[in-house]
């Protein structure tokens, strides 16, 4: 009941069943050796495998409940008897020669104790080697030092199967290894050439049961030497000290289990030797070594190998280290050209945009989605658009801490299988929730990553031989491994959330800057605020001189003065008031930023009706009508701004008018009834002189004017920029349509509910 | 005409608006005495009698304040503050008279405890009615204070 590394090849049995089986209680060994169970102090034999006649030429009756002090010299019992006092494993092999035995003389002794009863296994000496250390050292020094070199695990694990060759003979040796849900995979082989090749080969999880599992970190070397041999039972089943069947865990002859042997002949495997590779006291892999034909090999050998497998243990992790520490030096420097590129770009995301291969690179992928807003932003193989929404949609409840990533999404989201070939690995990474930041990743269906290994075709061969092939071995790993894809690394999951947090100490940088440029533009407003007051002060006053003295000239000195000097001084006044207007424009215009919005829901009809009103004033005999074909809405708006908003774009269409009678017309669109957020278009539409496409833009600008100070009343040029600033300061936009010669329709937005 | 005797200090640094202010002051036959002080040191010592101004009777306490608050030296807010802190001084009338509009300084003169701001107009007639209404209120319907003394 014992597996070796042969059930690499996988049989379509009930794995359940062979799970449960009590594989060390089988009562029985393999051939090839003697097992005795001894009862302490006095070496009573109370158990003996069912097989003495045929290697020792006695029946094991003979010696039942004797000691084995009959079976062995003085010297030696002497010498098992010391052991025994001492850590004995350490002595194993023993060399024993059996003095009663008319058949084998010499054997290797192995001893071991389990559940407070000794056990010796006796292996026959079939070669003539010599123990002797020095030869032991020359067997592993040279394959120590070729592993250790070794630059990465795939050359480690390709040493090993060639110095395990060397040293065994066996016909095949491969590295069989487990992955995180304990599938395995064949990562080195080293084989006689015209064998089929199994290397790359994947095979499920249930290959090797549990219960097969514990039993190789427990044993670390398993030798099948025939498969054909029949196995021989313990007399009598049960020993006398426990009631039990002999536990038979740590016994090197213990016997092969059927289904185990199902496996190797299926195969056409004939003997089998197996070397467990542990990481962490955990079974890592395994070396599986295969023959087609019987073959033994001695303890001296399988202890070099055993101390081969315990060297190698010792340089997994290592190596797995290095191997990581090598891909996670890669990830980092990903990572730092992302952190060189992004404070460059406009903004983070354009940063990721912009290297979409090392985006992949960084977790490994096959597809990226950056997400940006509802924008999607897609490198390499991915679902759909409308799939990615659907997914978005349903992911975003899921992620926690900025991150969700599994490696069976069609198993969560069933909608998924039909893109798993592309989406059987997904890790989203939430950059910003509220404005919906996401960068994606996918990563496809395992079966759709995996290379196959060895030539397919020439599987056929082994099925039509009514055997198991590797062919239908990976068919069996596909089906385990539907809608996966390989698994996500912890350092990729890192390497994520790292970039994570560079991107956001980026985001909280450029924030940092922001706010030092706000508080720097804080205060250089404060100094242009007062430098605008101080500048209307100082310039002021010479102007107001320059008035009043060219005032008073006329006043005193009009009578000596000719009508051409009276004239140019009354130029001079003007000037100086219109210098006023100008200056004042400017200090109104510069505050208008500067005072807070009072904003309140203004009944429009009232504010036009008022600003009209002021306006009819100073509009005097003028013929002006003022049309409003429905009432405006209530509006969110600062009612004094918006009053000078109307005031001033009435005034325009009136001024800039040379009808008999000017028609001004005020009202607003339908908008977009189903959006409650869209602001209002308002507009005032006059039928006056008309402005030029070209100067639709300047004639925001501020002191731009379109014509001459005399023509339609003069003004400073200023009214229609301080309209732009306040409909600004609302949040809308202010623009024009008109005919040259016909009229002007100025059209401005204003939020229409809760501002 | 007991008006007559009210004395008026002008603060101002502007020769060209004094001179104005002194014309209209003649064009409407006001005949109050005005003292004018060019900046904010003169003024303080004008009402401390420090100084050039030593001697009383060539410094005598004004009726009233006309202050500009731009001055070169010893800034018209300051001056301000300064009388209003003053308990001797703190009685007498000041008006700002300016051409800042800036609503900060507005509010900072009246905090201060300022009788009356005005900017001052650029168009000529305006200066006129203006100086007019001035002169009219402080020397005509208001009572100041060292009237009452005398």
């Amino acid at each position: 009941m014992s597996q070796s590394k042969d059930n690499i090849i996988v049989q379509p049995i009930d794995l359940t069943a062979y799970d449960k089986e009590f594989l060390h209680l089988s009562g029985a060994i393999q051939p090839h050796g003697i097992l005795f169970a001894l009862k302490e102090p006095q070496l009573e034999i109370i158990q003996v495998s069912n097989n003495t006649f045929e290697l020792l030429g006695f029946q094991p009756q003979e010696i039942l409940h004797k000691s084995l002090k009959e079976l062995l010299t003085p010297q030696e019992i002497l010498f098992i008897e010391g052991c025994l006092l001492k850590d004995f494993e350490s002595v194993n092999p023993i060399k024993l020669s059996l003095n009663k035995s008319t058949k084998i003389k010499d054997f290797d002794g192995i001893l071991h104790r389990c559940d407070g009863i000794l056990i010796l296994e006796l292996e026959p000496k079939i070669t003539q080697e010599e123990r002797d250390f020095i030869r032991f050292y020359h067997f592993v020094k040279g394959a120590i030092a070729k592993m250790q070199n070794a630059p990465n695990l795939s050359e480690l694990c390709q040493n090993i199967t060639q110095e395990i060759q060397k040293l065994t003979g066996f016909d095949r040796v491969m590295i069989y290894q487990f992955d995180g849900k304990q599938a395995g995979k064949v990562v080195a082989e080293q084989k006689r050439e015209e064998l089929t090749a199994y290397l790359g080969l994947h095979y499920p999880a249930s290959d090797i049961p549990e219960q097969a599992k514990k039993l190789y970190t427990l044993n670390r070397l398993r030798l099948i030497p025939d498969i054909e041999a029949q196995p021989k039972q313990l007399i009598p089943s049960h020993n006398s000290i426990t009631n039990k069947p002999l536990d038979l865990s740590y016994a090197i002859l213990r016997s092969v289990s059927p289904c185990h042997l199902e496996y190797l002949k299926n195969m056409g495997v004939t003997a089998s030797m197996s070397i467990s590779l542990n990481k962490d006291r955990k079974l890592w892999g395994l070396i599986a070594c295969h023959h087609y034909s019987t073959k033994y090999v001695s303890y001296e050998i399988r202890t070099a190998c055993e101390f081969l497998g315990q060297v190698m243990s010792l340089e997994l992790a290592s190596k797995e280290e290095n191997e990581s520490l090598d891909y996670r030096i890669k990830l980092k420097t990903i990572q730092n050209k992302f952190l060189e590129a992004m404070p460059l770009a406009e903004n983070f995301m354009e940063g990721l945009v912009k290297d979409k291969t090392n985006l992949l690179e960084l977790v490994d992928a096959q597809g990226v989605v950056i997400c940006t807003d509802g924008d999607l932003a897609i490198a390499g193989n991915t679902p759909n658009k409308s799939d990615i929404y659907d997914l978005l949609a349903w992911v975003e409840a899921k992620i926690d801490n900025d991150i969700f990533y599994t490696d069976c999404l069609p198993k969560l989201y069933p909608t998924a299988e039909r893109f798993k070939d592309v989406a059987s690995g997904l890790i989203v990474l939430s950059i910003s929730q509220i404005q919906k930041n996401y960068v994606l990743w996918f990563r496809p269906e395992v079966i759709q990553t995996v290379n196959w290994g060895g030539d397919p075709q020439q599987s056929v061969r082994f099925e039509q031989e009514g055997r198991l092939s590797p062919r239908k071995s990976f068919e069996l790993w596909q089906e385990t491994v539907r809608s996966q894809s390989l698994p996500w690394k912890p350092c990729e999951i890192d390497a994520v959330l790292e970039l994570r947090s560079a991107i956001v100490s980026i985001v909280l940088r450029k924030a940092d800057e922001l706010a030092r440029i706000n508080i720097e533009l804080a205060r250089s407003n404060n100094e242009l605020d007062a430098f605008a007051y101080i500048a209307s002060h100082d310039l002021k006053e010479p102007l107001r001189g320059i008035h009043n003295y060219s005032n008073f000239l006329i006043e005193d000195y009009a009578e000596i003065l000719n009508a051409e000097g009276v004239s140019k001084l009354q130029t001079l006044v003007r000037l100086t008031q219109r210098m006023e207007d100008l200056i004042n424009s400017l200090l109104h215009f510069s505050r208008l930023g500067r005072v807070e919005l009072s904003v309140q829901q203004i009944d429009l009809n009232e504010l036009v009706s008022n600003v009209i009103d002021v306006l009819s004033i100073s509009l005097g005999q003028t013929d002006v009508e003022i049309n409003i074909p429905r009432p405006l809405p209530a509006i969110y708006c600062d009612k004094v701004q918006v009053s000078e908003v109307f005031s001033n774009l009435i005034t325009n269409a009136v001024k800039y008018n040379n009808q008999a009678t000017k028609r001004v017309e005020i009202g607003f669109l339908d908008g977009d009834r189903t959006s409650k957020e869209s602001p209002t278009v308002f507009y005032v539409k006059d039928n006056g002189i008309g402005i030029k496409e070209k100067h639709f833009d300047a004639i925001f600008r501020i002191f731009k004017r379109l014509h001459t100070v005399h023509k339609y009343g003069g003004g400073t040029g200023a009214g229609l920029t301080i309209a732009k600033k306040i409909v600004e300061r609302h949040d809308g936009g202010i623009w024009v349509e008109s005919t040259y010669g016909e009229g002007s329709t100025f059209y401005f937005t204003l939020q229409g509910k809760g501002g | 005409m007991a008006e007559a005797t009210q004395t008026l200090l002008v603060i101002e640094d502007s020769d060209e608006d004094f001179a104005a202010f002194e014309r209209i002051l003649r064009k409407a036959s006001i005949n109050n005495v005005v003292y004018r002080c060019v900046d904010g040191d003169e003024a303080l010592d004008f009402l401390r009698h420090n100084g050039q101004y030593q001697d009383r009777t060539k410094a005598p306490r004004p009726g009233i304040i006309l202050l500009d608050l731009n001055l070169p030296g010893t800034d018209g807010r300051e001056v301000l503050e300064q009388i209003k802190q003053d308990s001797e001084l703190k009685m007498i009338p000041v008006v700002v008279f300016t051409t800042s509009s800036n609503p900060k300084d507005i509010e900072v003169c009246y905090q201060c405890g300022v009788n009356g701001y005005i900017l001052k107009p650029i168009d000529v007639k305006k200066l006129m009615r203006t100086v007019q209404v001035l002169i009219d209120y402080w020397f005509e319907a208001v009572i100041l204070p060292n009237s009452v003394r005398g």
